[in-house]
């Protein structure tokens, strides 16, 4: 039996005798495997920067608030949003039993607020929030302390500033915390800095959730309820203790807070996770339309290799039949022709790697897109550029092998 | 050696049948070198070819030193033809992409062989055959008669027990030719079974039997040659 070694050596030398041609199947194989990993780079970084974003407002988020979709403006002047202090009292008391992590209350100024400090001025967005709110959007402080009970319980004017902000009102080698700014008049005391959030990709493309989050001043909705003059929660914002439960939290919220009010208000409600749904299904539906399109150019470099095989047993068809005269198995011939491809397609298969991985990191310094390389990509990448050439080497090498020795010697 | 009885081997194509060997009986022992002769279509390529295990026959048996090869698979056949026969053909056969010295340890290579023992193989019978200093030439390299010197090379690298050439001169100027026949001589005074096909009569000349076939019928098994010589013998200079 032939050794492994001289079937690699055999065939390295066939191929070493065409050499155009094998760069040829080379490259085909290569521009295919290029365009798989390129098209998988993307989109896995495209994924993790949706998802990234998506997390900013916290993946286990339900929002539920007074469906306002069949009232008229009187109406909501008259009633109100829906839902009060004595509402969130309530759901606070039974949070463990719904399933509920975190659960804040959200008061917002919608009046176009601004912070001033001195000469100084920025356009906030002020949003009156519980003591939980930092966590269940993953907010990170860079400085200070998050909201606190005794903050909201006594309804202190004090405040969580994010970055831009920050950046408006302070010299960079001042320190905030401890601070005062002016907020629609009031002086209020600044606890905590929170860390920068991008939501420039979802703000890019036009999502409504996606206003910069590095403009927020974050204070007690106590507070800012009081600064209003009225006792109105505009929505709550809550996240729940599992990913897949947040619809149905979600609809416990709004029997809750129906069954509250006697089914004076009707209440809707969103979720993180049936955006994250939609989401999954819009990118892997860009991900399969773009790995389709890069398989058919494997698909063509599949084809260079059979096409090249076939040329070649053409081609050496009396050597098939002196190789069998000499005691070459039909597995022999076999194995010679689908070791031809395998290296072909292998060696394709590194070069598209290299490729992909130079295209990859050429998008990434243009774009300054994320880029994910994953050992998974690249193994299975060189593993498919392998199954690629033995399929198509299997066509050819097996009419090789096929071939009657008395017939084979007889070509020319 | 060779004991062939009743060998029939038919052609078909289509709805059309052809009989191209008649119940061939010919016994070949060690050590005869046989030419077999005919006309074009006489049949002689083919029972070449059946002796050489290349191809199958219909009817019949074939026993090769001892061994019944009649009936036997594929990879058998392929096994039994790189260890007990050496083809010789009238076009070389040479692969040209690898050197010559690799070309006649090919058939050591399907035989699993190491590769040490291949090369210095290789060598010793270039050597024998007057090709020393060819060993790293491709075969594009050589003059048709130094191919041809290769290709018996290679025919004898795992020590066959039947010589098959089927018309080795073929190719070849008369010069060249005679050349390469007085090499056949040599290999049949050192007791090698040789079975070659031609339709020469002066290259037939140099063998010491010739079978002529006509129609897929022997007409003429010629005298076997009486010889005491073992092929044992023969091994120990072979070497």
């Amino acid at each position: 039996m032939i050794g492994g070694t001289d079937r690699v050596t055999q065939a390295l030398a066939a191929l070493r005798d065409n050499r155009l041609r094998t760069a040829l199947s080379v490259l085909g194989i290569a521009i295919g495997i290029a365009a798989v990993m390129i098209v998988s780079t993307i989109s896995r970084g495209g994924n993790h920067l949706v998802f990234s974003e998506l997390e900013t407002f916290g993946l286990n988020s339900v929002w539920v608030y007074r469906d306002w979709e069949n009232d008229s403006p009187l109406e909501r002047r008259r009633d109100g949003s829906g839902i009060d202090r004595r509402d969130v009292a309530a759901l606070d008391a039974v949070t463990a039993e719904l399933g509920i992590r975190y659960l804040s209350p959200m008061v917002q100024d919608y009046s176009d607020p601004a912070a001033r400090r001195g000469a100084r001025f920025a356009n906030i967005q002020l949003i009156g929030a519980s003591r939980q709110y930092a966590a269940m959007v993953n907010d990170d402080l860079t400085a200070g302390r998050a909201l606190m009970s005794h903050d909201i319980d006594e309804r202190l004017p004090v405040a969580m500033l994010a970055p831009d902000v920050v950046a408006k009102l302070f010299d960079s080698d001042e320190d905030p915390v401890g601070r005062t700014v002016d907020i629609g008049g009031r002086r209020v005391t600044i606890i905590g800095l929170l860390a920068g959030k991008s939501r420039d990709f979802l703000s890019s493309i036009g999502s409504a959730g996606g206003e910069n989050a590095n403009d927020r001043v974050v204070v007690p909705w106590t507070w800012l309820q009081r600064v209003r003059g009225d006792r109105e929660v505009d929505h709550l914002h809550l996240s729940v203790e599992v990913f897949d439960s947040a619809e149905r939290v979600a609809d416990d919220v709004v029997d809750f807070l129906s069954r509250r009010h006697g089914d004076h208000f009707n209440y809707t409600r969103e979720t993180m996770a049936s955006y994250i749904v939609t989401t999954g299904r819009i990118l892997g539906g860009v991900a399969i339309v773009g790995t389709i399109a890069a398989s058919v150019s494997l698909l063509v470099g599949g084809m260079g290799i059979m096409n090249m095989m076939g040329t070649a047993v053409l081609e050496r068809t009396r050597e098939i039949g002196l190789r069998r005269a000499v005691g070459a198995r039909r597995g022999d011939i076999l194995w010679q022709f689908l070791i031809e491809a395998g290296i072909i397609s292998l060696v394709g298969g590194v070069l598209g790697l290299l490729v992909g991985a130079a295209v990859s990191l050429i998008v990434v310094w243009l774009t300054g897109f994320p880029l994910l390389p994953s050992p998974s990509v690249i193994a299975g990448a060189l593993i498919v550029s392998v199954v690629v050439g033995l399929i198509a080497g299997l066509l050819p090498a097996r009419r090789a092998a096929r071939l009657e020795p008395v017939t084979a010697l007889r070509a020319d | 050696m060779i004991a062939l009885d009743g060998i029939t081997k038919r052609y078909r194509s289509g709805r059309l049948e052809l009989t191209v060997l008649h119940g061939i009986r010919l016994d070949i022992a060690a050590g005869e070198f046989v030419a077999i002769m005919g006309a074009s279509g006489s049949g002689k390529s083919t029972l070449l070819n059946l002796i050489g295990c290349l191809d199958r026959f219909d009817e019949g048996s074939y026993r090769l030193a001892d061994q019944d090869v009649t009936g036997l698979d594929d990879d058998h056949l392929a096994t039994l033809r790189g260890s007990r026969i050496g083809f010789i053909f009238q076009g070389f056969n040479l692969i040209p992409r690898i050197s010559a010295w690799r070309n006649v340890a090919l058939p050591m290579l399907y035989a699993g062989a190491p590769p040490a023992a291949r090369r210095q193989r290789a060598l010793d019978l270039l050597d024998r055959v007057g090709l020393a200093d060819r060993a790293e030439h491709l075969p594009g390299e050589l003059s048709g008669g130094q191919q041809q010197r290769v290709a018996i090379a290679r025919a004898l690298v795992n020590d066959p027990d039947v010589l098959v050439a089927d018309e080795p001169t073929g190719s070849l100027d008369s010069a060249t030719g005679r050349e390469i026949m007085s090499l056949f001589g040599e290999l049949h005074k050192a007791g090698r079974t040789i079975v070659m096909v031609t339709h020469e009569h002066e290259i037939a000349a140099s063998a010491s039997r010739i079978v002529q076939l006509r129609d897929g019928h022997v007409v003429d098994a010629g005298q076997p040659e009486r010889r005491a010589e073992t092929k044992a013998e023969s091994r120990a200079d072979d070497a």
